[in-house]
């Protein structure tokens, strides 16, 4: 009996933030709608772009909303569990705040990683579950099987797993830099690149820039490949993506452990 | 048995040497120079189970550095630590669930909600039985009288409400050696009191380990037996506060009333006047001529009061630091080779 419940004190730290939620109701309100909003507005760009073109890069009207809902899967989650913790990691550096984290009898990166739960940025899970009900029907020569509901939900998971790794392993330089806060550009860069078909990155540049992205930095991996076994047709080309997958997420969360207890040891502490 | 065992234990840190200015910044984007700064300079202590020992120094001293790396915070250039048999930077569960530390100018409360949500984390983490649980958590904020204020959020409690919710959390696992930084600063008369009135009878009853830091010397005098002195990350004395004041305090503090309103005006050649409101005096007197002194004040005057008193604690410790400033600065000098 060395270890804590792990799952015990998950609900506690996300008890415990939905308590401090509720106490600033309208930030949450504020936070949950502007982040539907913005969601929507995207929508509604896409709708428009269709009404000029059949199809980007193969991908047509109600399978790319499939792939929009991943991208809002992903991203909502990624947001709700992980994204305050890396950045409030950084913080925690700067100011010698992760002295208490260390002194607890608890995996660190556990502690760090999963203190704070998000929930206002759960508002575009929903959302995102509502507009693949209404798109997955309208794909041409769609037929739903159970593998669908077993591998489209583990697919998810496994990239947010990866963005989590790419998070963390960010973050926990900060504990080398002294100060890292260039998390949310990151992520803004991060979600602009791997939200679009990786077909779409073709060419002299594109090329490359696919390869890079998909076999060093696996991001492109996140939301291409659950978004491909719901939309597409399933062929060697998906199984091999498939599979590359479940090794890419196993390699980055074992690299961000790595990093991140490396960087532990070398943690310095703030003034008193 | 001892509960710390610390042998030559030494941290030092490698800090961008930046110098002053714009220009200085931009130069030092590509060419840095780093200096070492010894915090803790090897030292050896041993504590026993049960002890209560205070720890102090003037600020940079490397106090909190060796509290930080007894917990494991941070983890030494050189040297060894066992604290309850655990290397603490090996961060083991085993060694966390055994301790706790609590910094007076940190908070690990969660702002926002009341402490008792904090405290059920605490719970949750370090697995204590819930009727455990339950029960020390009432008696400490029984205790420390802040059972009213559990069910506020910790940013609208007052500094000495927090400190004690800090301390409630601290305590809640039964830590069998606690390592406060500062516990008191900040806090008013009142608040500090009470906290060390708590400190003392919960040291009392559990017999638990405490190494503590402060700056006020009353904290210090109403709990520690002994004294451990660090200064320029290094130990230059450990001992009782007895000790001190007869080691590094060559005075002490006469003070006279005098039986009518005229005051003599040759009081100096006794010693420094400190203070004269008639028909009272302080003098501050060489310890080695105080007979002396008693006698002759006492045939030439007629006294109705009289007291020799100890200076007070805070300036023997401050004579202290400069004096052991002064002669780690002759050492250092004695040390570079004559060209």
């Amino acid at each position: 009996m060395n270890h804590p419940s792990y799952l015990g004190v998950f609900l506690t730290f996300a008890r415990n933030s939905l308590i401090r939620d509720m106490t600033f109701r309208a930030n949450f309100l504020i936070e949950a709608v502007s982040s539907v909003s913005w969601m929507i507005m995207n929508l509604g760009f896409y709708t428009l772009v269709y009404r000029f073109t059949p199809s980007i890069a193969d991908w047509d009207k109600y399978e790319f909303f499939v792939f929009i809902s991943t991208t809002m899967f992903v991203n909502s989650l990624v947001q709700a569990f992980f994204m305050p913790n890396a950045q409030e990691l950084s913080e925690l550096v700067r100011t010698g705040g992760l002295d208490y984290a260390l002194l607890k009898p608890i995996d660190t990166q556990f502690l760090v990683s999963l203190q704070r739960v998000n929930w206002a940025s759960l508002g575009n899970f929903f959302v995102a579950l509502l507009l693949l009900g209404y798109a997955v029907p309208k794909i041409e020569g769609f037929e739903l099987s159970v593998w669908h509901f077993v591998l489209y939900p583990v697919y998810v998971l496994l990239g947010v797993f990866i963005l989590y790794s790419v998070m963390i392993t960010l973050a926990a330089t900060s504990i080398w830099l002294g100060r890292n806060q260039s998390l949310y550009d990151f992520w803004f860069y991060i979600t602009n690149f791997s939200r679009y078909p990786m077909e779409i990155y073709e060419g002299t540049w594109g090329t490359p820039l696919r390869q890079l992205f998909t076999f060093v930095i696996p991001i492109l991996v996140v939301i291409n490949v659950p978004a491909r076994l719901l939309a597409r047709q399933l062929g060697s080309e998906q199984v091999f993506l498939a599979g590359f997958a479940v090794l890419a997420t196993i390699l980055s969360l074992l690299g961000s452990r790595w990093v991140f207890r490396k960087a532990l040891l070398s943690y310095r502490s703030a003034s008193s | 048995m001892n509960a710390i065992k610390v042998r030559g234990l030494q941290k030092s840190y490698r800090v961008y040497q930046k110098n002053e200015g714009l220009w200085a910044s931009l130069t030092g984007l590509f060419n840095r120079e780093y200096r070492d700064v010894d915090a803790v300079k090897g030292i050896d202590l041993d504590v026993d189970q049960g002890e209560f020992v205070a720890f102090l120094g003037p600020n940079g001293a490397g106090k909190t550095t060796t509290l930080k790396l007894l917990s494991g915070v941070i983890t030494p250039t050189d040297g060894e630590a066992h604290v309850l048999g655990h290397v603490p930077w090996k961060r083991e569960n085993e060694y966390r669930r055994r301790f706790a530390l609590v910094m007076g100018q940190k908070n690990q409360l969660w702002w926002d909600l009341p402490a008792q949500e904090s405290f059920r984390l605490h719970q949750k983490i370090y697995r204590i039985d819930p009727a455990e649980f339950i029960r020390t958590r009432d008696e400490l904020v029984d205790l420390l009288d802040v059972r009213h204020a559990l069910g506020r959020p910790v940013r609208e409690l007052s500094l000495g409400e927090r400190m004690k919710m800090e301390l409630t959390a601290a305590l809640l696992h039964s830590p069998e050696v606690l390592f406060l930084d500062e516990p008191t600063i900040g806090l008013d008369v009142i608040a500090q009191h009470n906290i060390q009135k708590f400190l003392k009878h919960y040291q009392e009853e559990r017999k638990i380990t405490i190494l503590l830091t402060s700056h006020y010397m009353k904290d210090v005098a109403a709990l520690c037996q002994r004294v451990v002195i660090i200064a320029q990350g290094e130990i230059v004395h450990d001992g009782s506060l007895d000790d001190i004041v007869d080691r590094f305090s060559g005075h002490k503090v006469l003070s006279l009333q005098f039986a009518d309103e005229r005051m003599p005006s040759d009081l100096a050649r006794y010693g420094e006047v400190l203070e004269v409101v008639a028909p009272k005096a302080k003098i501050r007197v060489e310890r080695s001529s105080i007979a002396e002194v008693l006698s002759s004040v006492l045939s030439s005057y007629s006294i109705e009061d009289i007291s020799v008193e100890d200076p007070p604690l805070e300036e023997v410790i401050a004579d202290m630091f400069k004096l052991t400033a002064k002669q780690q600065a002759e050492e250092k000098a004695s040390q570079v080779p004559i060209p």
